[in-house]
C-alpha cells in the first residue's frame, strides 16, 4: 500500500503552474512525467493547453467566482468540500464564491483513486501548498495594482488587502496577466497555515454536494442517458471464474415486448468468463428477458464450493505455523511457545459479506469518433481504463471514463468489472449500451469481503508474564485479484502478501515476542474475486486483536483498559514519527484513557449488561487514526439476542479539516461496524453467495440505531483518514461487552444469538 | 395506454401494464430522482407519492395506477420543509437513498404531524440506508415536526390531495 500511496501523490513534487487564460486565472500542477522539461511556453501557454496535470486544479473567473476540480470520487465522504476548504483557506477565498467539479478521466491525467480514507490525507499538504502558491500570485498582482508592496498585503474574503486599501480577486483576475511557474522545491517551501490563522480548515460547514442530493438533481451513473442507447442485463454464469457458455435458448425471451436479442461476451481482458448480456429497448424489458432466457453452460471447477470449505480450508491454514508470508517478525515467538508454561489459543472467524451499495452497479458506453466513453461512477478509475482498453482492443488513449455520483462505494466500486460486460455490448450491437445489473445480479457479482480465520496463540512464562502473541490470518486477497504489483515482500523476503488484507494486525502495543503471518486463502482466491470492503484489512484484522487483547486481559485478571495501557508505552517502532504518527502510541493511550473516563467504566450496570471496550490505529500504520470505541449492549439470556444501547467513539485523527463531515463519516463507519458486527453475513453455495437481495440479507435500519455518543480529540496535528476508522474497533468492543455482561465468549462474525446462547456459562 | 397524472401534470404511457412504475417515470419521464436499490419493496429508495401515501414505485405495476396521482421527489420543487431540514442537517452522504427518504418522511408528517420516536423509527425503518445516516434523519423528522403549526396545515390529511402532497 506504501506504494501505491507513493505513486499517487507524487504531484507533490511536480512544479505548479499559474496563468491568465481566457478571462480567468487557471492554476495547475504540471505534469507528472519531465515537469520541468515541459514548460517552454511559460504557464499561461501551458494551462491553455491544457497540458497540466488535472489531479486538481482549480479556476478564478473575472467575476472572482472560484472553481476547484477535483478528481477524487464522491461518494458520501464530501471529499471535494474538504479539498476545496483547504486550497480555499489558503487562498484567502471567500467560501461562498467556491464550487467544485468532479472531472472524467483520460489516461493521459494523474492516477485516479478514490479508497482507503487517503484522500485528505494525501492532499493535505500538496492542497495547501498550490492554495499558499496562489495567494502569493495574487498578492503579488495585487499589490502592483494598488500600488503597494507586497510584502504589506494579505488575503482575506478573496481581497488582497493592505491596511485599509483592498482590490477583490476578481479584479486582479481581470486586470492582471499573471505567468508563473512554482518549481517542485519553490512550493515545497510553503508551509501549510498555522492553526490560529485558518480561515475555513476545521470551522464549521456545509458539503457542496448536498443540496443536489435532496431534490433528486444529483446526477448518478445509473442516471446517465445516452442518445439512441439500449438497455441491457447480464445473465450472470454459476462461477465467477472458468465458465463457458455451452448454448443460449431465448424463446422465451423473445416473447418479451422490446425484446432486441443476447450477445454472447468474449472478453479478451478475461475479466469475465462465460457472460451473456440480454438486450431490451426498455431496462424493465431486459430485466424480464434476462429473467426468460435459458443459458447452459460448462461450469468453472467451484460450482460446489461452500462457505465451510473455505473456512475449512482458512482454519487448516491458520493452524499450520508453517504456512503464509511473515509480515512481523519480533523477538523469538518459537522459543517463547517453548519455553510458555501456560498459553492460550483462540480462532477467530469471519462470514463473507457483501458491499450492497444502494446503487446496483451499472455502467453506460458508447463508441464515438473512435472513442470508447464510459459512464459510471467509479473509486480507481486508472486500475480499470486499462482493463477496458484490453477488453475492446483500442489503446488506452482511446478511453475515457465519465465520473458521476457514487450511490455507494465502500470499495465496492475500487474495482470497476461492472464497465466490462458494458463495454463488450456496447461494441459488439454498434450502439450506446446502458447496462444495470438488478440487485440480485449486483449480489452475485459482488467483489466480497472474504471470508476469514485467524488463530492467535499467546504465551506466559512460569511468573505469569505475558511472553508473547502469535497471529496468522487466512483470507482471500483482493490485492492478489485485481493489482498484484502492489504487493510487498515479507519481512523476511520469502514471498509477497496482500498488505490490505493484514493492516491492523500489525498493532501498536509493545510485544516481546511477535509474529504476525498473512495467509493466502487460495480456495477462496479461486471462487470468487475478493474485494476491499470499508475498513479493509483492519475492518477483520481488528476483530481478532481487540477480541484477543481483552481474553489475554481477563485470563491475567486485569482490567481490559489496565491490560492495553501496559502495552502501550510508545516504544521502538510504537513511538511514531513526526509528522503523520506522530506521538505514536501514546495517541492511542490517550484516547483509551479519555473514553475511561467519558463513559464512567467500572460503572455497575443491571444484570446482563455490560460495556466493551476496543481501540484501532485505523488503515495502515503509516496513516494512523487513533481510535477507541465503548459498546454498551445488553444480552437476553432466554434468546441470546443482543441490543447494542449505546456506542461512545473517541477518535484522534489531527486536525479535522471539515468537523461535520468527519462526524457524518464517523456516525456511518460505526454504524457499519455495527451492521457487520450483529446484522451481516452471507455465505457461499455452490460457488456463490446464497444471499443476494434484502429478504434475506440485512443491514441495520433505523430501529436498530443505538444511541452515539462520538467525538475528536483536539489537536493540530497532520490529518489522517476518517472515511473507514471508526469502524474497525466497534465489532471486538460489542463482542467484549457481550462477555462482561453474560460471560459468553463469541468468536464468529456475524454474531449470532445462537452463538452467544451457546456460549453462556450455564 | 394507461393515464395518470405526474407531480400534477396528466400523462400517458404506452408501457406494458406489468411494467413497475420506477421505470416509467425514469426512463419515459426522464425523472431520475427516484432511485432503483432492490426491486423488492424492501429498500424504499424507489419511493414516491401514490395519491399522497408513500408506495415503492419498483413494485407497482402501472397497470394499476390508473387515474391515480403520483408525486416524486422533483414534484416537492425543492419547497418541502424536510428538504430545507435535509441540508440543515447535512443528512445525505452518497445520496442515493435520500429521494426515497424524504419522500417516505413526508408521507409521515402528512398523517402525522408530531410523531414520537419510536414512531418515526417504525415508519422509516423500511428505508435502507447503506451508509447509515439514520441518526441525521431522525433528526431532521424531528426538526420539521416540532416547527409552526403551519407545517402541520400542509400535512393535514384531511386537506384536499393536491395540498398533502406537502407542496404549497
Ligand atoms: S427499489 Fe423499490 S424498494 Fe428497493
Ligand atoms: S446516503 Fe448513501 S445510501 Fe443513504
Amino acid at each position: 500500500m506504501t506504494r501505491l500511496r507513493k505513486d499517487s501523490i507524487e504531484h507533490s513534487r511536480r512544479s505548479f503552474l499559474i496563468g491568465s487564460v481566457g478571462s480567468g486565472l487557471l492554476m495547475a500542477f504540471a505534469p507528472s512525467i519531465n515537469a520541468l522539461e515541459v514548460i517552454t511556453g511559460g504557464a499561461s501557454q501551458q494551462l491553455s493547453g491544457k497540458l497540466f496535470s488535472p489531479t486538481v486544479w482549480f479556476e478564478i473567473d473575472n467575476n472572482g467566482a472560484i472553481l476547484v476540480n477535483v478528481a477524487r470520487a464522491e461518494m458520501g465522504q464530501h471529499v471535494g468540500t474538504a479539498i476545496a476548504r483547504i486550497v480555499a483557506d489558503e487562498l484567502g477565498a471567500d467560501w461562498s464564491h467556491v464550487e467544485i467539479k468532479h472531472v472524467d478521466t483520460d489516461p493521459k491525467w494523474g492516477y485516479m483513486v478514490t479508497g482507503g480514507s487517503w484522500s485528505v490525507f494525501q492532499t493535505y499538504v500538496p492542497m495547501s501548498q498550490a492554495g499558499a502558491a496562489g495567494r502569493t500570485v495574487l498578492i503579488e498582482a495585487g499589490a502592483k495594482l494598488l500600488g503597494v508592496n507586497a510584502h504589506d498585503c494579505t488575503t482575506q474574503n478573496s481581497m488582497v488587502v493592505a491596511g485599509s486599501q483592498s482590490i477583490s480577486f476578481a479584479d486582479v483576475v481581470k486586470s492582471g496577466k499573471i505567468d508563473r511557474v512554482f518549481s517542485a522545491d519553490e512550493l515545497a517551501e510553503f508551509k501549510p497555515k498555522s492553526p490560529a490563522s485558518r480561515q475555513l480548515i476545521a470551522k464549521p460547514s456545509q458539503a457542496l454536494d448536498i443540496p443536489a442530493k435532496t431534490n433528486g438533481t444529483a446526477e448518478y451513473g445509473i442516471d446517465v442517458e445516452l442518445e439512441n442507447m439500449v438497455y441491457a442485463r447480464p445473465v450472470v454464469p454459476p462461477t465467477r471464474h472458468g465458465s463457458v457458455v455451452k448454448g443460449v435458448d431465448d424463446s422465451d425471451a423473445k416473447k418479451v415486448k422490446g425484446y432486441q436479442g443476447y450477445q454472447i461476451l468474449n472478453d479478451p481482458s478475461n475479466t469475465i468468463q462465460g457472460w451473456v448480456t440480454v438486450l431490451a429497448d426498455s431496462y424493465y424489458g431486459a430485466v424480464k428477458a434476462g429473467n426468460a432466457i435459458k443459458v447452459e453452460y460448462d461450469v468453472g471447477e467451484t460450482a460446489n464450493v461452500s462457505e465451510q470449505d473455505i473456512i475449512s480450508q482458512g482454519e487448516a491454514l491458520a493452524k499450520d505455523k508453517t504456512s503464509g508470508t511473515l509480515v512481523v517478525e519480533k523477538g523469538d515467538i518459537t522459543a517463547a511457545a517453548k519455553n510458555a508454561k501456560t498459553s492460550l489459543e483462540s480462532v477467530y472467524r469471519t462470514s463473507s459479506v457483501l458491499h450492497f451499495t444502494m446503487e446496483p452497479v451499472n455502467a453506460a458506453v458508447e463508441f464515438k469518433d473512435g472513442v470508447c466513453h464510459v459512464h459510471c461512477g467509479n473509486q480507481w478509475q486508472s486500475l480499470f481504463l486499462p482493463v477496458v482498453a484490453k477488453a475492446v482492443g483500442m489503446s488506452e488513449d482511446k478511453v475515457i471514463i465519465h465520473q458521476y455520483y457514487l450511490g455507494g462505494g465502500f470499495g465496492r466500486r475500487l474495482a470497476g468489472d461492472y464497465m466490462i460486460p458494458a463495454a463488450l455490448t456496447a461494441q459488439a450491437v454498434g450502439k450506446p449500451v446502458k447496462l444495470v445489473f438488478t440487485r440480485e445480479d449486483d449480489a452475485r457479482f459482488d467483489c466480497v469481503r472474504s471470508p476469514s480465520v485467524q488463530q492467535m496463540n499467546a504465551y506466559w512464562n512460569a511468573e505469569d508474564k505475558l511472553l508473547g502473541i502469535e497471529h496468522g490470518a487466512a483470507a482471500g486477497w483482493p490485492t492478489l485479484a485485481m493489482a498484484p504489483a502492489f504487493m510487498p515482500d515479507g519481512v523476511d523476503k520469502k514471498g509477497k502478501y496482500d498488505p490490505f488484507s493484514i493492516a491492523g494486525a500489525d498493532h501498536w502495543y509493545t510485544l516481546d515476542n511477535h509474529r504476525v503471518r498473512a495467509i493466502n486463502n487460495t480456495l477462496a482466491q479461486k471462487t470468487f474475486v475478493p474485494g476491499w470492503l470499508r475498513a479493509v484489512g483492519p475492518g477483520w484484522t481488528g476483530w481478532a486483536v481487540e477480541s484477543f487483547m481483552d481474553e489475554v486481559a481477563h485470563k491475567q485478571n486485569v482490567d481490559p483498559i489496565d491490560f492495553r495501557l501496559s502495552l502501550l508505552d510508545a516504544s521502538g517502532k510504537n513511538a511514531g514519527e513526526s509528522p503523520v504518527s506522530v506521538g505514536g502510541a501514546k495517541r492511542l493511550a490517550k484516547v483509551l484513557t479519555d473514553i475511561r473516563k467519558q463513559t464512567n467504566w467500572g460503572q455497575s450496570l443491571p444484570k446482563n449488561q455490560g460495556l466493551g471496550i476496543a481501540i484501532s490505529s485505523g488503515q495502515e500504520r503509516d496513516m494512523p487514526t487513533w481510535g477507541a470505541c465503548v459498546a454498551h449492549v445488553e444480552v437476553d439470556p432466554e434468546t441470546g439476542a443482543v441490543k447494542v444501547h449505546k456506542l461512545t467513539g473517541l477518535l484522534d485523527c489531527g486536525t479535522v479539516v471539515h468537523p461535520d463531515g468527519a462526524l457524518a463519516q464517523t456516525q456511518g463507519s460505526m454504524l457499519w461496524g455495527m451492521s457487520l458486527a450483529l446484522f451481516e453475513g452471507t455465505a457461499f453455495e455452490k460457488g456463490q453467495v446464497k444471499d443476494t437481495n434484502l429478504n434475506t440479507y440485512s443491514p441495520l435500519r433505523m430501529n436498530n440505531l443505538p444511541e452515539l455518543d462520538i467525538s475528536f480529540v483536539q489537536n493540530t496535528e497532520f490529518p489522517t483518514g476518517l472515511g473507514e476508522p471508526g469502524l474497525i474497533a466497534v465489532a471486538p468492543a460489542i463482542a467484549n461487552a457481550i462477555f462482561n455482561a453474560v460471560g459468553a465468549r463469541v468468536r464468529d462474525l456475524p454474531i449470532r444469538p445462537e452463538a452467544v446462547l451457546a456460549a453462556m456459562p450455564s | 395506454m394507461i393515464e395518470f397524472s405526474l407531480n400534477g401534470k396528466k400523462i400517458t404511457s404506452d408501457a406494458e401494464a406489468d411494467t413497475p412504475l420506477l421505470w416509467v417515470i425514469r426512463d419515459e419521464f426522464g425523472l431520475k430522482g427516484t432511485k432503483f436499490g432492490c426491486g423488492i419493496a424492501m429498500c424504499g429508495a424507489c419511493t414516491v407519492h401514490f395519491n399522497g401515501s408513500p408506495v415503492r414505485s419498483c413494485s407497482l405495476p402501472i397497470g394499476a395506477i390508473a387515474n391515480a396521482e403520483i408525486r416524486t421527489i422533483e414534484g416537492l420543487e425543492n419547497q418541502h420543509p424536510l428538504q430545507k431540514a435535509w441540508v440543515e442537517h447535512q443528512v445525505p452522504q452518497c445520496g442515493y437513498c435520500q429521494s426515497g427518504q424524504i419522500m417516505q418522511a413526508a408521507g409521515l408528517l402528512a398523517t402525522n404531524a408530531n410523531p414520537s420516536e419510536e414512531e418515526i423509527e417504525a415508519y422509516m425503518s423500511g428505508n435502507l440506508c447503506r451508509c447509515m445516516t439514520y441518526a441525521r434523519i431522525k433528526d431532521a423528522i424531528k426538526d420539521v415536526a416540532t416547527q409552526s403549526d403551519a407545517v402541520v396545515q400542509i400535512y393535514n390529511p384531511k386537506l384536499e390531495s393536491e395540498q398533502t402532497q406537502g407542496v404549497s
